[in-house]
């Protein structure tokens, strides 16, 4: 395990960004946070992404000036798409939850739910 | 044998405490704070791992737009007073996150090192081919944004549909004259 820090280093780091979003959607109960959770286990799926098209010394993917080697420039691509649709879904989320706080009073997990019941 | 570099790891180490830290925080704007730092780390990990236009879109979208929308998010709403510091740990959560951070770190070892230049990904016959012939076939140097929008201009369209959706979204759902 101790020898996976030295050259798997970043996947690690994508098992604990991933780890400490699913905890942070599911743990907190204050609805902003678990949109919170929900964005850091998206960059970590990006983490994976981004570092599987990285080479040691490679130049980012601008071709034409000098020679290679370059980056992967698809994971890029991909990321890019998906940083531009997770900021969009992260607008709506947070929306809803500016209506679910007008019409309840709270965001909070517990409270809605009992606000539920109640009714 | 390849390795990570110092500075990659200790932005990595950077990124991963202001996660922490965001989530474990029990102040929402504290919480948020953490949020834009963490972004602000990944947004240098980006450069660092030869992705500068993953790095802009993320300073920009992620540790910019992503933080102001959770601001105006809690300028609306309430922010809960917090007696602690922290949160209390939810045991339950633990163990599914257990369970995950579990498997996935069985696969670990199976993957490729950090920056090997026979990963699969690098020697894939699709890199290659934009490698090569991004240039001469489009005229754009930078290969992310000839693929972006030249060989994969429909994928590009479906994503300007998402964004226009979430916007139309955005605005039916705060259809109140005290939001519009």
């Amino acid at each position: 395990m101790i020898d996976l820090l030295g050259t798997h280093y970043n996947y690690l780091v994508f098992v604990a960004l991933v780890g400490i979003g699913l905890y942070g959607v599911t743990a907190s109960s204050n609805l902003v946070k678990k949109i919170i959770g929900l964005n850091i286990f998206q960059v970590g799926i990006f983490l994976f992404f981004v570092t599987s098209g990285y080479v040691d010394g490679a130049a980012p993917p601008v071709v034409g000036h000098g020679s290679g080697p370059y980056a992967s420039p698809l994971p890029h691509v991909l990321i890019l798409t998906a940083i531009v649709v997770g900021v969009s879904l992260t607008a709506v989320a947070l929306a809803l939850i500016v209506r679910i706080y007008d019409a309840y009073g709270t965001l909070d997990e517990e409270a809605i739910r009992e606000v539920q019941l109640n009714d | 044998m390849t390795a990570v570099s110092t500075t990659l790891a200790i932005v990595l180490t950077f990124s991963v405490l202001a996660a922490l830290a965001a989530i474990l925080l029990r102040d929402v704007l504290n919480a948020i704070i953490a949020f834009a730092a963490f972004s602000f780390g990944i947004a240098v990990a980006w450069v660092l791992l030869a992705a500068p236009d993953v790095a802009l879109t993320e300073a920009a979208v992620g540790a910019g737009i992503t933080t102001v929308l959770f601001l105006v998010t809690i300028a609306k709403t309430v922010r809960p007073s917090g007696e602690r510091l922290l949160e209390s740990v939810e045991w339950r959560s633990v163990a599914v996150v257990v369970l995950l951070v579990g498997s996935l770190l069985a696969t670990v070892r199976s993957l490729p090192a950090v920056g090997a230049a026979d990963s699969p990904v690098a020697t894939s016959r699709v890199t290659e081919y934009y490698l090569q012939n991004a240039y001469p076939e489009t005229g754009v140097e930078n290969v992310v944004t000839a693929v972006l929008a030249a060989y994969r201009g429909f994928d590009t369209l479906g994503e300007a549909t998402v964004v226009i959706a979430a916007g139309v979204a955005v605005l039916l759902v705060l259809r109140q004259e005290a939001y519009v």
